[in-house]
């Protein structure tokens, strides 16, 4: 055993990680010799950036994933935690950044779904189970509405009270004020405190600094998938925090960018006003203006969950916005189905590549000619040509560097970098003047985020708009020209490129004013 | 072959072995020999040119009924209501031709009215579909009930023919009959309709134009198709509504072919025999044509076969039923025998 760590074994510790590391499929290491103590009775932030490997650890601890390497010791006792069941029946509850409740059932049913009950399902002795507990920590909430009605903070209330039905004393919570009011998240803390005072150990994963010095006990910083350290409240501050988030940086890093071309610049996208709904009904995209130049790389700067989606939502026509307006070219295409942006001269590389970028059951040459099969000369709108759609992949194919025996190969089978490149390929078939880049880099290795990168820079010089939206700071202070930073649905500054401060901009975008 | 056609192939061929296994024990447990069994199902149905016309006979209205499922299909629209698409196709088929009377426009004046009555049927559905996201399964399921009721009404009351004793439509006139081509056999001009019409039609839509393209791309991934600018609700509307039609399309061949009058009774359920044909065929149009000849030869060769064998012909829906549930489940177990290493895919 590898364990040195005098004390290991002291009643205390209720939870343990030793040397937790996981690589995924697509080569990211998302935790690396990662180690952590959870104290009975203690509420134990781990903060960290978007990707910084948080959520890869709950996962790893609830069973969700396996491990490449590491143990987990629960109560002093190595344990395998295999599977979910097995990580209830150990006494840890997780509530997963993603709610996992049934939205047309009751709180009742959800609740009484995830117990393990035998055969015959005892509503009544669940409805007991469940206001003892909630009387207890003084949680109100209707056992007999659907959750479907109930706001997200309730709902949130309603996943705490399942895990605490399963009798779980040892609390992980993946980001859960990321969905809360400033008003709710006051009540969570205070059910959290309550938690803690009966003895309860409480993870609460979250990337806002504020969060974790008003609520914990102590705080591990996550970065980069590895544990940087762990310290309390008392010994620290805003300013170190975030310091330790976000890592040493060079500003040399970012002044290498050549001057974009200053003159003959247009207006190629205008917004104004622009308010969006995200999927709940919640307003995510909050009177959002902004204008994009030709020739410029804008950088849209945030964590993930901030209105981002919804704003490339609405900007590509797949979302109705509730109001303001997107001009294009002096027209204003609120409202306008994709079809129409796409004539209009719109790109978007999505981040969701397998989700929204290609058709991973259709070939390479299918996936090409996804925005321009109704154009000559690759079908007379009617009837398509296949051999032009072969002799043109054969040729992009050559010139963007995808690898593969020949275009009539399903996408699947290829590798994520050459399926950006594919897309990239795509995107850039039909001479469109305006691109949006979502997250282009995320999940790509070096090669293919190179790659990426001087595609971007490389249009940019031909006068192409871009619109980089990314959660990587490193990456927009590279390549944009200016610097949006967007919190909570809302444009917080811009940036220009002679005034990059990465503390503040790193500081916006976890919602600190500066 | 590309690996996915040698998929589908695989997968149809070993529904169908399954299916032969099962029913098999079913023969043994009733103390018949299954081989016997099938040799007379096979005899039923190709033993002679007529038997085989016949079997070509029973196979048009459903290849019909199946290609168009395999449009909507394609793009993943489960059109469960072939059935009602026929009856409302065949009846106004029907009653434009008795309105029309003997001329030279009124057999394809009548058979333009069946495509639309079938196509205004699932156009209902279709709106619910595309405008309110209204799930079709259960819409087109349930109107098949109401068009099927509606049409026994139409036929006891409105248009009952007032020279028979039954709910039927008077005889269609003469013109509208569909020709015979070998005399004293059934072999009516619909078989060649549907088999050499419509057939490469169908294929030529899939496999060739922007539209197929389009059915193709919804089907396999919608949120990319929408995100590339195709307008996926309108594409979903069109599949189901040109299912209806040949739906439509063929009841009218199965009246102006075979039956020469409208009746409640002219589909014995092909409209879901249409399901199991494009789930055979793999949505593959001549995979399709292959699956409406055997599951056509099963249900005439089944009847010789419960003649000689004393043994009911309830076995037509046991051998549709588990065909269905074989080439549904072939996925995942032919995948996980790959996994296994006991096949390679
Ligand atoms: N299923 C997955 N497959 C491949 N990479 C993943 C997967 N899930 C997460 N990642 C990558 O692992 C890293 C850590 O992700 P995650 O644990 O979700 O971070 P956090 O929760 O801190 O934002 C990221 O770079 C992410 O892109
Ligand atoms: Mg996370």
């Amino acid at each position: 055993m590898s364990s040195q760590i005098p004390s290991f074994f002291s009643n205390d510790i209720v939870l343990h990680v030793e040397g937790i590391r996981k690589v995924y499929p697509n080569g990211v290491i998302a935790n690396d010799n990662v180690t952590l103590s959870v104290f009975k009775g203690e509420i134990h932030a781990i903060l960290g950036e978007n990707g910084a490997g948080k959520t890869t650890l709950v996962n790893i601890i609830a069973g969700c994933i396996k491990p490449d390497a590491g143990e987990i010791y629960v109560n002093g006792k190595k344990v395998n935690i295999d599977n979910p069941r097995t990580a209830t029946k150990l006494g840890i509850g997780v509530v997963h950044q993603h709610f996992i409740l049934i939205p047309a059932l009751t709180v009742i049913e959800n609740i009484a779904l995830s117990l393990d009950s035998g055969f015959k399902l005892d509503l009544n002795k669940v409805r007991e189970k469940i206001l003892q507990i909630s009387s207890l920590l003084n949680l109100k909430i209707d056992l007999n509405a659907r959750i479907e009605e109930l706001p997200v903070g309730l709902r949130q209330r309603v996943e705490i009270l399942r895990v605490l039905c399963q009798n779980a004393n040892i609390l992980i919570l993946d980001e859960p004020t990321s969905v809360l009011t400033p008003i709710e998240v006051e009540e969570f803390f205070r059910i959290l405190r309550n938690l803690k005072e009966k003895g309860c150990s409480i993870i609460l994963i979250t990337h806002k600094v504020k969060e974790a010095l008003s609520i914990s006990d102590r705080i591990t910083i996550m970065r980069k998938g590895k544990v940087i350290k762990t310290l309390t409240p008392k010994e620290t501050n805003e300013e170190e925090l975030t310091l330790l988030i976000i890592g040493e940086k060079q500003n040399s890093e970012f002044i290498s960018l050549t001057e974009g071309n200053n003159k003959n610049k247009e207006i190629l996208l205008l917004v104004n006003n622009l308010n969006v709904k995200g999927d709940r009904g919640e307003l995510s995209v909050k009177n959002v203006s902004f204008s994009l130049y030709s020739g410029e790389i804008l950088g849209i700067a945030g964590v993930a969950g901030n209105g981002q989606k919804e704003l490339i939502e609405a900007l590509t026509g797949l979302r109705k916005p509730e109001s303001g307006t997107i001009i294009i070219r002096g027209e204003n295409v609120i409202n306008k189905k994709p079809k129409s942006l796409i004539k209009k001269g719109m790109a978007y590389i999505p981040e969701d590549r397998i989700g929204r970028g290609v058709i991973l059951t259709m070939s390479i040459a299918e996936n090409a000619i996804l925005k321009i099969f109704e154009e000559n000369p690759f079908s007379n709108k009617t009837i398509m040509n296949r051999n032009s759609i072969t002799d043109y992949t054969q040729k992009l194919m050559k010139k963007f560097g995808i690898i593969a025996p020949n275009p009539n190969i399903e996408v699947r089978a290829l590798s994520g970098g050459n399926i950006q490149r594919l897309i990239i390929a795509r995107e850039l078939s039909y001479n469109a003047k305006i691109l949006i880049a979502e997250n282009p880099t995320a999940g790509l290795d070096v090669r293919a985020t190179d790659f990426t990168h001087r595609m971007l820079l490389d249009l940019r010089s031909k006068g192409m708009g871009i619109l980089l939206v990314s959660a990587d700071l490193d990456e927009l202070l590279k390549l944009s020209d200016r610097i949006l930073v967007m919190y909570n649905g809302k444009i917080m500054k811009e940036f220009n490129r002679n005034e990059y401060d990465i503390y503040k901009i790193a500081r916006l975008m976890l919602g600190i004013e500066v | 072959m590309s690996s996915l056609k040698l998929l589908g192939l695989y997968r149809a061929l070993f529904a169908i072995i399954l299916t032969f296994l099962i029913t098999s024990i079913f023969f043994i447990m009733s103390n018949t020999n299954p081989i016997l069994a099938y040799y007379y199902i096979f005899v039923g149905a190709f033993g002679n040119i007529n038997l085989i016309i016949e079997t070509f006979v029973r196979a048009t209205p459903i290849l019909i009924i199946s290609l168009g499922l395999a449009i909507s299909f394609r793009c993943k629209v489960w059109n469960i209501g072939a059935e009602g698409q026929l009856y409302m196709g065949a009846m106004l088929g029907t009653i434009t031709a008795i309105v029309l009377g003997e001329s030279y426009f009124t057999f394809p004046i009548a058979f333009i009215m069946s495509l639309i009555g079938g196509a205004l049927w699932a156009s209902i559905p279709a709106f619910m579909k595309s405008k309110l996201g209204i799930n079709e399964v259960i819409t087109t399921f349930l109107m098949n009930f109401i068009s099927i009721n509606f049409i026994q009404w139409l036929l006891a009351f409105p248009f009952k023919s007032p020279e028979t004793l039954f709910p039927e439509s008077d005889r269609i006139p003469n013109s509208s009959i569909l020709p015979i081509l070998i005399p004293y056999t059934r072999m009516h001009l619909g078989i060649i309709i549907a088999f050499l019409l419509i057939l490469p039609l169908i294929h030529f839509i899939i496999t060739k134009t922007t539209f197929g393209f389009k059915l193709k791309a919804i089907g396999e991934n919608p949120e990319a198709a929408r995100y590339a600018g195709i307008d996926v609700e309108k594409i979903l509307f069109l599949a189901l509504v040109i299912s209806g039609a040949l739906a439509g399309m063929a009841g009218f061949i199965e009246v102006a072919g075979i039956q020469f009058r409208m009746r409640p009774t002219i589909s014995p359920g092909y409209g879901y025999t249409g399901i199991v044909i494009a789930l055979l065929g793999q949505n593959n149009p001549i995979g399709i044509a292959l699956a409406s000849i055997f599951i056509a030869a099963i249900i005439n060769g089944s009847s010789t076969m419960s003649r000689m064998l004393n043994q009911p012909q309830g076995i037509v829906d046991f051998i549709q039923g588990l065909l269905i549930i074989f080439v549904l489940a072939s996925d995942y177990i032919l995948k996980y025998m790959s996994r296994r290493g006991l096949i390679k895919l």
